[in-house]
Formats: structure tokens, C-alpha cells, sequence
């Protein structure tokens, strides 16, 4: 997909507006949220839950290149091959040369952030090969050519007045209609075609268990498992830090996963491959690859600071708490990932420099880190990227700060350690800034911050500030 | 009885300075009497949340010489207590010295509703008001310092004032220092959902106890709604109190 | 090609700065697992009817069998594909469906995986099958999928209706590690867990059962 990641601003504008007209902005989420809510406590003790869950991952992260040694030895035991990819072009040109090399012309896909990440789809187009997103959002997302919304439901913001004309185009639905179930239903219907005859199948991967060479997959509508069990050929495409040590780190991880991203006990399906179908079996795949990406990754792994990014499960549960983005959706981000999930990775991944909003836009009000059960700290993370913007670190290419923000500050750093020059700076400042009072309020002001004023004021400067008032009060005893 | 060394924000004492006035009143009504370094400037928040690390380290150890003996340094503000407590360790983590003065300051840091009522044991400064009051949870107070049910105790404490619920309300104002004006579109839809939320709860007025998230609602109310309130707890506190004056 | 990105990425974060591995905190056990007896079939029951399967509870397979004519009846269904696992051997299906005007196919009695799989895809009304075990903790049916239950048997037709007994059924979701993974080289190709019809938010949020599996399960509980 096209990265977007430098049009932060205009693009939150535009979603901003949008978000005023389509209510379901506001819903979406906090129902989301909700639901997570309600399903937490089905755990015997959640705070502990998510505690454990941090710990796992961490360690996943600290273990990594050992965990995917493992995982490939015993994945290969199964009889799956194991694929190595430095970047998107090794992924996606093994992938097409694979679909190619079989003869495939139609690939059905799992849904997979990673394949959105590889522009994978562009790719099989190219090549003259058709693939067809059968998650229902997805699905909708690709039909009417646009990004995600949302890392889990990614068409939620299409009304379904949009949704019907797009059947009636493009899934060969006959009769109108705006109901959600029936709109399910043609969906169904035609995909389940696809799903009948596609060749190959591509689907992401939730957890990799290292002690058994198995991929797990996470889902509720079913076209994972067909994915995976129609096709001849079968591509599971993860991202290296998708490991966990052994199936019962697996079974612990999934019921704090699925937990925190819909609320649910248990998502209605959890398939595990290990390995293609055996020999007597009637269905599943001939061949399995599996696809270990690196794409940036081993180089966020380089850096102690910022590699907790990696233990990201992508729950979405940041996402759906995020203030910030329940005023913008996921448009505003530019690319395949959103929320703070988005804010933290994808900095590291296309550069601090193309995405200078993305780690800029958040007040640090840290609701992300208080329910992430990989332990994230969001509001960190973004500190230290903007503490590398200015500094320069050539690891994660950073650009130039704005000449007027880096004097406006080294002035500061001079006045803020003396408080003679910081007087000073506030005595000359009041004037200018109470220019235009009026009632005790300043409605404007010239220059950067400027921008407050065009729905908020401020009160006026005082006349005298607390420091010259404190004689008065020391004076004043109780 | 402890040293109780005043850290006034800087946007208190410039903007705002009625509300160092009144944590004074509290704390010399709770039994103490508050030292007040004159020499102080600003914790140095706004340049270590835009990466301004070596600015942010001249103000941190300016802060750090002129607090560093206080037994107990309390602020009406949870964000600025929390950049001495966590950011000034970060900042000198390759300064070893500098690093075991910060750490130590760090613990005896405090946020006003933590100390009078978890330190200092008072949550009733014999105010009254005959009203409907609603809370604004703060992020820094909320999440970083764990501080809710302090507040909260303050404002049972306050004879007759109903406090009623207000729809998200540990929600974020949208204020994040600078984050106000450099997305400012943002900022105003959070405000506005925020300042939204505070007029369908049928409340008089909004207490709230940080001075960052009071100028963002305050500001957004007086320019939309100039006659509902805002008030910072201690202003609310020490005006609905008997004899006002410290 | 792929020999290099692998000795490349590996290489790389072996020589990243070592992390130290931190303890792992207790992880308190979910108070199901503790289930047994009639108390986990009861908690299983309340799980199938919250995950929205039909669930019946019945005394044995006479009964199971009675359950499965109303619901052929019901659902006025013509043809069905069963599983060939022991569960299902026990019923003798084939009379069943003889008794009550039912198509009842299964997959070993196809020549080739294309016409098992036009069959299970365009032929069954609706799948009848066993499972390996089923959790009561989540109500997920545990399916180790191979000759006896393929895959798109209990995936493609649009119901499903699975036979219970309670001697395969066990408290919690670990209960997988131990049966399917305990041993290395005999790991299931495929293993699912299936709770519940399919389901899909992804229409403005709005929830419903029915999306590309099944949308519709019928839980019958055996004794």
C-alpha cells in the first residue's frame, strides 16, 4: 500500500470533520473497549493475566533468535518449509514466484497485517494473479480500494449504504439491500467460490510456537480455516517476534490475546498447522511454507531502547482506548497500522523522518500502556523517538527539527537555569502577550502556538505572578 | 512535621497563580507551613516532551540544587511532579551522580491531593457548597501517580457539594503541553467531546486538579460556554471555605 | 538465496546487545480447570447456549439419534456428510439416514479430493461429526483433523451438528498441549478450536452469527 505517513495533518483534518458526520467513529471503539472490559474479568485475576503476558513476550523478545531456531527446526521436522526474507521484495518475490512456478491463478488471503505491510496484493496483480481478501472487512477495504481503518475491523467506518453499492458492483449481489446480515450473507456467497477453487492460500500468523514448528491462527469468520484447508499450497507469512517458547505459553497467550482485543473467552475459530496434511488426509495443503519476515525488524531488535516494540500482539486494545484516534480512525496514520500500536512501529519501521507526526500527535496520556497485555510502554517510546529526531540517530533516520522550535528552545534552556534571565524573559513576554486582553482573557496571539486561540483562550498573564506575591503571604500567617 | 517546599508550575505562577495561593491556605490550615524557593523556574516538562533532553538536563539540575535538601517538594500538579519522579532519573542515566541526586528527590516528590490526604491525613478543610460537582480525572494523576481516590476524599469533604458522574471521565482532555497547538484540530475535538461530556452530566462545576487540563477546558468553556465553570480543586476548596483567608 | 537472508537476519540479532530474560510473574489458573463431573457438564451446557449452539442434553445414543431425526426434520435436510471417528461409528449414521430419507455421506467413500470437496462444499446440507474433546471452559470443540474429521467438513456445510459424549469432554483449553502435542512427530496437521457458528463484527460494528463457517451449531450432549 501506498505509505501516507507524511500527510498526518491533512489527513486528520479531513477524518476530524467525518468523524462529526459519522457518529459510528464514537461508537465503534468505545463499544469495542467495552467488550474488552466485559471479557477481562472472565480471567481469575486480569492485572495478573497481563503482568504474565508482558513477561512472556519480553522473553520472547530477549530469546528471539534462539526461539526462531527452534521454531524452524521443529517446523521443518513437520514437513513445512521455512522461508527467510530480509525485506518486502524477498517476501513478495518469493510468494509470486511460488504462485507462478504452480501455475496459480487465484489466491485467497487470510487476513494479515503483515501481507498489507508487503503490498503483497499489488504484487500478485502485477504478476497477473488474482488475490481475494475473504475477511468480510478486508474484503470490503480491498473492493473499494482503501487502506484500513482499523488493525481488526477494518472496514468499520463504511456505511452500509456504501457497503451495498459495493456487492452490487463487485460480489455479484442482485438484490439491494442495507441489511447487515444479508449484506454477510452475499459476501458469503461469493467468496465461498473462491474459497472452492482458489489455488493458494495466504494467511497471516497470531503465534508461532517454537517448541512445535506450529502457526496459530485467530479468527471469527471462518476464512482463515479455509484458507488453509481448501487450497493445495499454503503461504503462512509472520513477522519474526510472532514466537512463543512452547503450546502451553500458546493456550496462556491466546486466552489473554483474544481477551483483550473482542471481550470473547475464545474467538469462534483457532487453527494450528504443523506442518501440510499428511498423506491420507483428503484436505489441507500439499505444501506449506512458512515465511519468517524481517523487513526493519532486526534492526529495531539492534536498539535496547526502543526494540519493546516488538512484543506487540497486535490486540488492538490501544487502539480502541486511544482518544486520539477515536477522533482521527485510521486513515490519518498512512499506513497499514494504526492507533498507537501504529505510532510506535512504524516510525521504526520507514524512518523517524516520514513520520514525524505519527510519534508527535498524542498527549502521553498513557491509556495505551494501561491496557497493553504486551506491557508497551506507548508514551515512552514516543519520548525517545522525538529525543532521537533531535539528537540525530542515523539508525532510525532522522530529519531536522524546524529552526524556530530548536532556537525557541535553546532561549528557554538558557532562561529555565536562571531565574534572574527567566524573570526577565516573563517580564518582557506579559506586555506582548496581554496585548489584546480583555476580561481577564486573551482570545489571540501571533505566531507558532497561535493556533490555540481559534476555539480556546487563555487567561491573561498576572499582572504579578506567585513568585512576587509569596512576601505577602509568607507574611500572612494562618 | 515535615519541610514542605512549594514547586510551583511555572504555568501556575504566570497564568494561574491563584491556585499556588490556595495550596498554601490548605496546607497551612492541615497544620504546615510551606517554604517557597524563589529561585525556581520550570521542571523543564515542555522540553523533555519534545526531546529537548540536554535543555530539559539545565533545568533538571537547576531543580535538583535548589529542592534537593527539601524533605518533601509538593506540587498542584501531578504531570510536574511526574517529570521530576520518572523523566529526571531517565535524563541522567549516564550522569552517575546526578542520577543518585535525582532518584533520591524522586521520592519525596509529591502531588497536593497525595500529600494532604495520604501524608498530611486531612480531606476535610471545613468547606461547604450547596451544588452539583462532577471530577475530571487527569492522565498523569490517573495513571502515572495513582492518584484518584485523593481527590475524590477532598471533595466528600466538602459539606453538602453532590459529586456526580460524568460520562468518560478519565478520559483525556486533549491538552499534552504542546500538543495543543501543534494539533490543534485534534486538541479541539477532544475538548469539545470533554467539555460535552461535562455539560450532560448536570453538574455546577468542573473540578479538576491539574493546571495543564484547567487552561485547555478552561480555555474551550470560555469561549464556548462562558458561564459554566472549571475550577482547580484547591481554588474550590479554599473559596467555599469558612474563613477564607490565610 | 533465502540460505543468505537467513545466516543475514539471524546473524543480526545475535549480535544485537543481549537482553536479560526476565522472571516470569505467577499466572493465577483459571478456576475452570477445576471442573469435573456433572459440574463441568453444566458449565459446558451454559458456554454452548452463551456461544450460541443448540445445545441438547441427552441420555444416550438411542436418544442422540431421535434428537437427530427432529432436527433433520427441522432444518429439512436431505443430505448430510458425517465424520468417520469413533463418536459417529458408534451411531451407525448410514442406517440412520437410511430410516429417515437422509443422504448420509462421509468423505472416505470419495475418489479423490475434488469430488470430496465439490461434495462437502455444494452437497451437504449440513456436517455430523464428533470431536476429539470439547473444552467446557470456552465450549470449543477440540479437533485433531485428519482421515476421520477433515478439515472443510465441519467448515463448509452451513450447519453443523456435533455429538457430545461426556466422556470427551474436559475442563479447560490446555488440555490440547498434553493430547496433540505431547509428542513430537505425531503432531495433527491441523488442529481447530471451534466455538460457536462463525461470527463477524466487521459491518459498522454490528454483530451476527453466520459469516463463512458454519452458521449454525447443534451441540447434542450424550449422557
Amino acid at each position: 500500500m501506498k505509505i501516507r505517513t507524511e500527510q498526518f495533518n491533512e489527513l486528520a483534518a479531513v477524518e476530524i470533520d467525518k468523524a462529526r458526520a459519522r457518529p459510528f467513529l464514537k461508537m465503534v471503539p468505545e463499544f469495542m473497549y467495552r467488550i474488552r472490559n466485559a471479557g477481562m474479568p472472565t480471567l481469575p485475576d486480569p492485572p495478573a493475566a497481563q503482568k504474565y503476558a508482558a513477561a512472556v513476550r519480553a522473553e520472547v523478545v530477549s530469546r528471539l533468535p534462539d526461539l526462531l531456531e527452534e521454531f524452524e527446526r521443529n517446523a521443518t521436522a513437520n514437513g513445512a518449509k521455512v522461508i527467510w526474507a530480509r525485506d518486502a521484495k524477498e517476501a513478495n518475490d518469493f510468494i509470486v514466484g511460488l504462485a507462478k512456478e504452480r501455475g496459480v491463478k487465484t489466491v485467497i488471503k487470510g487476513k494479515s497485517m503483515i501481507s498489507e505491510e508487503l503490498g503483497l496484493n499489488d504484487a500478485f496483480k502485477a504478476n497477473g494473479i488474482e488475490p481475494w481478501e475473504t475477511d468480510l472487512g478486508e474484503f470490503i477495504a480491498q473492493q473499494m480500494d482503501l487502506p484500513p481503518f482499523h488493525i481488526i475491523a477494518p472496514a468499520m467506518n463504511i456505511t452500509v449504504e456504501e457497503v451495498r453499492d459495493c456487492f452490487m458492483d463487485k460480489a455479484g449481489m442482485k438484490t439491494p439491500t442495507v441489511d447487515p446480515v444479508e449484506l454477510g450473507y452475499a459476501a458469503r456467497v461469493f467468496l465461498r467460490d473462491k474459497f472452492h477453487r482458489a489455488e493458494m492460500g495466504v494467511a497471516g500468523v497470531n503465534i508461532a510456537v517454537a517448541e512445535t514448528g506450529t502457526v496459530i491462527n485467530v479468527e471469527n469468520e471462518g476464512n482463515i480455516r479455509f484458507s488453509k484447508s481448501a487450497p493445495r499450497i499454503l503461504v503462512s507469512v509472520m513477522s519474526m517476534e510472532k514466537c512463543i517458547p512452547t503450546m502451553q505459553d500458546a493456550v496462556d497467550m491466546l486466552r489473554v490475546l483474544i481477551r483483550n482485543c473482542t471481550g470473547q473467552r475464545i474467538s469462534a475459530y483457532v487453527s494450528m498447522e504443523s506442518g501440510p496434511r499428511k498423506q491420507d488426509e483428503l484436505d489441507g495443503p500439499d505444501e506449506l511454507y512458512i515465511v519468517i519476515l524481517d523487513n526493519g525488524r532486526s534492526q529495531i531488535y539492534q536498539d535496547e531502547g526502543v526494540r519493546e516494540v516488538l512484543r506487540c500482539i497486535r490486540c488492538a486494545a490501544c487502539v480502541n482506548i486511544c482518544p486520539v484516534y477515536r477522533q482521527i480512525g485510521g486513515y490519518a496514520y498512512g499506513g497499514a497500522y494504526s492507533g498507537p500500536m501504529g505510532q510506535t512501529l512504524m516510525p521504526l519501521l520507514f524512518g523517524l523522518d516520514r513520520t514525524k507526526d505519527l510519534y508527535r500527535a498524542c498527549t502521553l496520556c498513557g491509556a495505551c500502556a494501561s491496557v497493553c497485555p504486551a506491557g508497551i510502554d506507548h508514551p515512552k517510546l514516543f519520548l525517545t523517538y522525538k529525543a532521537k529526531d533531535v539528537q540525530g540517530d542515523p539508525q532510525f533516520r532522522t530529519g531536522k527539527r524546524p529552526a524556530r522550535e530548536a532556537i525557541a528552545f535553546k532561549l528557554w534552556g538558557m532562561g529555565v537555569a536562571s531565574s534572574r534571565l527567566w524573570n526577565l524573559g516573563a517580564r518582557l513576554f506579559r506586555p506582548f502577550f496581554n496585548w489584546n486582553a480583555h476580561d481577564g482573557k486573551v482570545s489571540s496571539m501571533p505566531g507558532p502556538l497561535g493556533a490555540w486561540f481559534r476555539k480556546r483562550d487563555l487567561p491573561k498573564m498576572a499582572a504579578k505572578p506567585f513568585r512576587d506575591r509569596w512576601e505577602d503571604i509568607k507574611r500572612r500567617k494562618p | 512535621m515535615h519541610d514542605v517546599s512549594l514547586f510551583v508550575p511555572c504555568a501556575v505562577d504566570l497564568f494561574l497563580p491563584e491556585i499556588a495561593e490556595s495550596t498554601v491556605t490548605l496546607l497551612r490550615r492541615a497544620g504546615v507551613d510551606p517554604v517557597y524557593h524563589k529561585g525556581q523556574t520550570c521542571c523543564g516538562q515542555p522540553a523533555f516532551n519534545n526531546g529537548y533532553r540536554k535543555e530539559a538536563k539545565r533545568a533538571a539540575k537547576h531543580f535538583i540544587e535548589l529542592f534537593g535538601d527539601d524533605e518533601v517538594v509538593m506540587s498542584p500538579s501531578g504531570s510536574c511532579a511526574c517529570t521530576i519522579k520518572f523523566h529526571y532519573p531517565e535524563l541522567f542515566q549516564d550522569e552517575p551522580e546526578w542520577f543518585r541526586r535525582a532518584t533520591e528527590l524522586a521520592a519525596r516528590v509529591y502531588e497536593l491531593t497525595q500529600y494532604l490526604v495520604d501524608v498530611l491525613k486531612v480531606d476535610d478543610f471545613g468547606a461547604a457548597f450547596d451544588g452539583r460537582v462532577t471530577f475530571h480525572e487527569s492522565c498523569h494523576n490517573l495513571r502515572k501517580l495513582g492518584i484518584s481516590a485523593q481527590p475524590r476524599k477532598l471533595i466528600a469533604g466538602v459539606k453538602g457539594a453532590e459529586l456526580v458522574p460524568m460520562n468518560q471521565e478519565e478520559f483525556c482532555c486533549g491538552f499534552g503541553g504542546t500538543f495543543a497547538a501543534s494539533y490543534a484540530d485534534i486538541s479541539e475535538s477532544m475538548a469539545q467531546d470533554k467539555v460535552e461530556n461535562y455539560l450532560a452530566s448536570g453538574a455546577d462545576v468542573l473540578l479538576l486538579s491539574e493546571p495543564g487540563c484547567l487552561l485547555n477546558i478552561g480555555g474551550y468553556l470560555s469561549r464556548a460556554h462562558p458561564h459554566k465553570k472549571a475550577m482547580h480543586l484547591a481554588n474550590f476548596l479554599t473559596e467555599n471555605m469558612k474563613e477564607a483567608r490565610s | 538465496m533465502t540460505e543468505t537472508a537467513r545466516e543475514a537476519i539471524l546473524g543480526k540479532l545475535r549480535a544485537a546487545p543481549a537482553k536479560v530474560v526476565p522472571e516470569r510473574p505467577p499466572l493465577p489458573p483459571m478456576k475452570e480447570a477445576s471442573l469435573q463431573g456433572e459440574a463441568m457438564i453444566g458449565f459446558l451446557m451454559e458456554r454452548l447456549a452463551a456461544e450460541a449452539c443448540t445445545p441438547f442434553r441427552v441420555k444416550d445414543s438411542r436418544e442422540a439419534l431421535a434428537r437427530l431425526t427432529e432436527i433433520a426434520r427441522e432444518e429439512g435436510l436431505n443430505c448430510v456428510m458425517t465424520s468417520t471417528d469413533e463418536v459417529v461409528a458408534d451411531l451407525d449414521l448410514p442406517a440412520w439416514g437410511r430410516a429417515n430419507d437422509v443422504k448420509v455421506l462421509n468423505p472416505r467413500q470419495f475418489a479423490d479430493r475434488e469430488a470430496y470437496k465439490n461434495a462437502v462444499f455444494d452437497d451437504a446440507q449440513a456436517s455430523v461429526t464428533g470431536a476429539s474433546f470439547v473444552v467446557a471452559e470456552t465450549g470449543s470443540l477440540g479437533m485433531a483433523h485428519g482421515p476421520d474429521n477433515p478439515r472443510l467438513l465441519t467448515l463448509a456445510p452451513i450447519l453443523h451438528i456435533v455429538l457430545i459424549p461426556v466422556d470427551h469432554v474436559v475442563p479447560a483449553l490446555d488440555a490440547v498441549v498434553g493430547r496433540c502435542f505431547g509428542r513430537p512427530g505425531k503432531y495433527p496437521s491441523q488442529f481447530s478450536f471451534a466455538t460457536g457458528p462463525s461470527l463477524t463484527g466487521d459491518i459498522t460494528g454490528y454483530l451476527f452469527r453466520g459469516m463463512h463457517g458454519p452458521r449454525k451449531v447443534i451441540a447434542i450432549v450424550i449422557g
